[in-house]
């Protein structure tokens, strides 16, 4: 049986037709009837349907012919590259999908060397051929420049107007390799991505490599440690189809009574509790969280409310961390870390979304490590924790090795904008005549704020851009504090390069003057290094609000206008006497190039 | 706002089941507003329920007002209307009768004496609704009435003439589309005066687009100058949809910024307080004894009722309005617009916000529930504590929205 199996998934870029495509495979092969058929049947999630891309890995089982195809998609965002990792390591081929009026970008280079390591087929296409703008020829060439594809491989197709969907399908059944796996030898499992599911607990999609799993069968997670009972095995159609049993090459899902996703992560490998495998299936890694901030909610009783809401979202997300944390001018909130930049919007806008909780986030920052004077070091992921100036030997971050494609006319602007951002300039390469790849290492908290949408504009939209965390570099840190009437905001604390901290101090006042609305008296808005203040504004005091004419019997409107007021204040913390709206926390993260 | 079936329908029927007050006692109701929508032009400031060029339907709109009073006749036979009158020796006498009466615009004064003379004879002939000691107003506008109007509308009881001056500068007069200039002001004062009216308001408003501190003193000298025993001044809104409004977003509006306003506001408090008036509400003056009833039955969370287009009433905390436009008013009279009918939810609050707008304030038992909110207040400086009443401060007058807006 396994010589009719099939295991691939999609690599593309945002918007090049990968939910498109899968919509037409899953057509084709039967799979959804057209009457089923909802636009982009994969991206479930109502966040996913509005950003475009998709944040959780799922598969879903097709015949064709006599053959099983598993497709298992992929996150489309560089902050879930682990979560591609596995997905690719569940499959034996993938299919490399490049927009004719696009090129390749960035992440979609990244994730088809990805593939390669993981020695999967590639099978390219091109998509999107019926549009005018379709540039077939130069993205052939671009495919051969940068993978070295025979231009004989290459399938045309447009997702869109079926066009090449025979032919994608009789590529995956003929120049993808079927599993290899032995039903004989221990149980060896790849978890390619688990989700909570309130009745069932947790639900992992897996790729059987070898042994086999049933029902009624003791397990461990060679990872985490657990042992838990499988209670049902089975396919991924658009639901889930109970199965006797997995065996090798075959991909399903598990239930087995977990109840916490971070007991069964993606990569982690399952084998048979009673009769183990001797070693795991590579590629599994702890959670490390890249980008850290602090949440708290803009009431203070909100505070369990928002700890709760947190931890139901860590039920489902493995690579969620948070703690307890309190903050002088905030009260208790919680320090979360992210896997990146998107991941941390993602949790934010379902807290107030899927929880309705109000709450202010304060500026992401990446985790430090500090080298003290007294030899000892320390990891800061709170800027508000950095130790004194006086006892630092030395503070180290992050660095990035950051590759850009962009149209070769932009590149100018491409390296202004990389280098005022720290980035040291590494390579330049022509992909084809038109677009060109930039290499850079850059400190990562340069790239978490805003880099992505000014990159973007800079290049009219044209650029891509993904990452990889290359190590811990020293650079010539301080922390920058921002005091409120006097008052230290340790909540607005941020670290900066001391070369720019001026810069950065001036323009954060300036920022937060225009965000804080006027009070009854005049707030000074100091930055300070130390006890050294750089920068300064005032707000003037709120001199005369009265609603002076009243209108008769008519107090409805009157009403409204103190209502209206009263709404906006609910929407600001009082920080010592300062009422401050969750707006100027933002102000922190918006401070341009 | 969504008609509200239970008010709809002959108010007859609906008084069976008229709200009654706090311990099922009836309230008593001591105002009645009459609403005059009608306007020769309207001001560039403007957003008030009022209509230019709509005059010929001026005997149609005081029948049904006409009518509108008739179906009230519930109200004046249950004791709704009546309150105490002093004598001059010993008890009190409860009286049936209004307490206030007022005719708003609008421009009330574009009606003709037979107009006022239908509408008052009418209160009058359910019973002794009106009497001597009542206050009865009007609206006026100074290009809109001569002497010989003045001395009918004097003659037919009313009391009180509230002129609508705005500006003693023309130019001034101008930007803010008065039809009239400071020289008929003068005119009309005049002749209210030999029209036998003793109780006159002059309204004027501050912090006009261009204007200075220096041209505001002498405007409000020339209102002083007059002896009014009343005057209302407050700063110039800009309401969205006016006129001015529209420049305003064009950018082309110079308006004095809010320390100039303030100092405008300040100076009139202190000019007018040393001319012998009592600064009795926010944008109020009086000389002792002639505060504004009716108005300050407004400030009070009093009951009261309105007819007429857009005009709106209040009844133990229950409130609704008429309809705006003049035609579906006249088309159905009976047409109500709910406004809060869940008393008591809001009551208490409304009772707050609008009275604190009076400088004496409000005795301390009516804050009840609200310690916090009096805490956080008189900590900054808003509200202060005058013996069994809190206040707002002078900063709180200044500020007065931030202290309302904690009991709306």
């Amino acid at each position: 049986m396994l010589s009719k199996i099939r295991n691939f998934s999609i690599i593309a870029h945002i918007d090049h037709g990968k939910s498109t495509l899968a919509d037409r495979l899953l057509e084709y092969t039967h799979t959804i009837s057209k009457r089923d058929m909802r636009e982009q049947v994969l991206d479930t999630m109502e966040l996913e349907r509005e950003r475009g891309i998709t944040i959780k890995a799922q598969a879903i089982r097709m015949l064709y012919k006599d053959y099983i195809l598993n497709l298992i998609d992929t996150p489309g965002h560089v902050d879930f590259s682990y979560e591609v990792s596995r997905s690719l390591a569940a499959c034996e081929g993938a299919l490399l999908l490049v927009d004719a009026t696009q090129g390749v970008e960035a992440q979609t280079l990244a994730n088809a060397n990805l593939a390669r390591q993981n020695n999967l087929v590639i099978i390219p296409i091109i998509n999107k051929v019926d549009l005018p703008a379709a540039e077939p020829e130069r993205i052939i060439e671009e495919l051969k420049n940068i993978f070295g594809i025979d231009p004989e491989e290459v399938i045309l197709a447009s997702a869109k107007e079926g066009i090449g969907i025979p032919e994608i399908l009789e590529a995956i059944i003929q120049r993808i390799p079927a599993p290899k796996g032995e039903v004989e030898k221990p149980l060896q499992a790849l978890i390619f991505d688990s989700h909570y599911d309130a009745f069932r607990g947790v639900i992992a999609n897996l790729r059987v490599v070898n042994g086999k799993i049933k029902a009624g069968m003791q397990i461990k997670m060679m990872g985490a440690g657990g042992e838990f009972e499988v209670q049902e095995v089975g396919t991924l159609r658009l639901g889930l189809i109970p199965k006797d049993e997995l065996l090798p090459g075959e991909v399903g899902y598990l239930v087995a009574g977990v109840r916490e996703v971070k007991e069964c992560r993606v990569g982690d490998t399952v084998t048979d509790a009673k009769q183990p495998a001797h070693h795991a299936l590579p590629g599994y890694k702890p959670i490390k969280p890249m980008v850290f901030c602090g949440f708290y909610p803009l009431a203070g009783e909100e505070f369990e409310n928002l700890k709760d809401a947190v931890a139901k979202l860590q039920l489902n997300d493995a690579s969620l961390y948070y703690e307890p944390e309190t903050s002088a001018a905030l009260g208790f909130g919680l320090r979360c870390g992210f896997l990146g930049l998107l991941h941390l919007e993602i949790v934010q806008e379902r807290l107030e979304r899927e929880f309705n909780l109000s709450i202010i986030a304060t500026a992401p920052n990446v985790i430090y490590k500090v080298n003290l004077r007294n030899k000892t070091h320390r990891l800061v992921d709170n800027p508000s924790l950095m130790p004194p100036l006086a006892e630092i030997e030395s503070v180290e971050e992050p660095f990035l090795k950051l590759t850009v494609f962009t149209p070769a006319e932009n590149v100018g602007a491409v390296i202004d904008l990389a280098t005022e951002r720290r980035g040291h300039f590494v390579n330049m390469e022509y992909l084809d005549p038109k677009r060109v790849m930039l290499t850079f290492e850059i400190p990562l908290s340069e790239i978490i704020s805003e880099f992505h949408d000014l990159l973007k504009s800079v290049t009219h939209g044209y650029a891509s851009m993904d990452y990889e965390l290359i190590g811990y570099r020293v650079s010539d840190l301080v922390k920058m504090d921002i005091l409120l009437n006097q008052e230290p905001v340790d909540a607005l604390s941020i670290i900066v390069h001391r070369d720019q901290a001026y810069y950065r101090g001036k323009k954060l006042v300036g920022k937060l003057k225009e965000a804080i609305p006027r009070q009854q008296f005049q707030i000074p808005i100091q930055a300070s290094i130390g006890s050294k203040v750089i920068a300064r504004e005032n707000i003037a005091a709120l001199r005369k609000n009265v609603l002076q004419k009243c209108y008769g019997g008519d107090i409805s409107r009157k009403r409204k206008l103190l209502e209206k007021q009263k709404v906006g204040k609910k929407r600001m913390k009082r920080i010592g006497s300062v009422d401050v709206p969750q707006e100027a926390f933002l102000a922190v993260l918006r401070l341009g190039k | 706002m969504e008609p509200a079936n239970e008010l709809r329908g002959s108010i007859k029927s609906r008084n069976r089941d008229l709200p009654a007050g706090r311990h099922g006692v009836q309230s008593s109701v001591p105002s009645f507003y009459i609403h005059i929508p009608f306007c020769k032009k309207k001001c560039n400031y403007c957003d008030f329920v009022s209509y230019a060029g709509k005059e010929e339907l001026i005997d149609e709109y005081v029948n049904t007002l006409i009518i509108e009073i008739e179906a009230l006749t519930q109200f004046f036979t249950n004791d709704y209307f009546s309150f105490n009158v002093p004598l001059p020796m010993g008890e009190g006498k409860r009286v049936r009768a209004l307490k206030t009466i007022y005719f708003g615009g609008g421009t009330p004064t574009l009606l003709e004496p037979k107009h006022f003379d239908k509408i008052i004879t009418t209160i009058i002939r359910h019973s002794s609704f009106v009497i001597r000691h009542s206050e009865i107003s009007i609206e006026s506008n100074p290009a809109t009435a001569d002497k010989e109007k003045l001395k009918a509308l004097r003659k037919l009881g009313i009391n009180r003439l509230s002129i609508g001056a705005q500006s003693f500068n023309d130019q001034h007069l101008q930007t803010l589309g008065r039809i009239h200039n400071a020289r008929d002001i003068f005119r009309f004062y005049a002749d209210a005066r030999s029209a036998g009216f003793k109780n006159i308001n002059l309204d004027l408003i501050f912090s006009l687009p261009g204007q200075t501190l220096a041209e505001w003193k002498k405007e409000l000298q020339a209102a002083i100058d007059l002896k009014p025993n009343h005057i209302s001044t407050y700063n110039l809104q800009i309401e969205e949809n006016t006129p001015l409004y529209l420049r305003q977003t064009a950018n082309r509006l110079q308006l004095p910024g809010e320390e100039e306003e303030l100092k405008m506001y300040e100076y009139a408090i202190e000019t007018l307080t040393s001319a012998g008036f009592n600064h009795y509400e926010i944008s109020n003056f009086a000389k002792p004894g002639f505060e504004c009833k009716h108005n300050i039955n407004y400030w009070e969370n009093g009951n009261y009722i309105g007819v007429g287009a857009g005009a709106h009433s209040h009844l133990n905390g229950k409130r609704w309005a008429n309809p705006n436009s003049i035609e579906e008013y006249l088309a159905n009279h009976e047409r109500r617009f709910t406004i809060n009918d869940s008393p008591d939810s809001t009551d208490q609050r409304e009772t707050l916000f609008m009275g604190l707008r009076l400088l004496e304030g409000l005795s301390i038992d009516k804050f009840s529930g609200f310690e916090q909110e009096v805490a956080e207040l008189i900590n900054d400086g808003l509200l202060e504590r005058d013996g069994d009443r809190y206040k707002l401060s002078k900063k709180g007058l200044y500020l007065g929205n931030l202290v309302f807006e904690k009991f709306v």
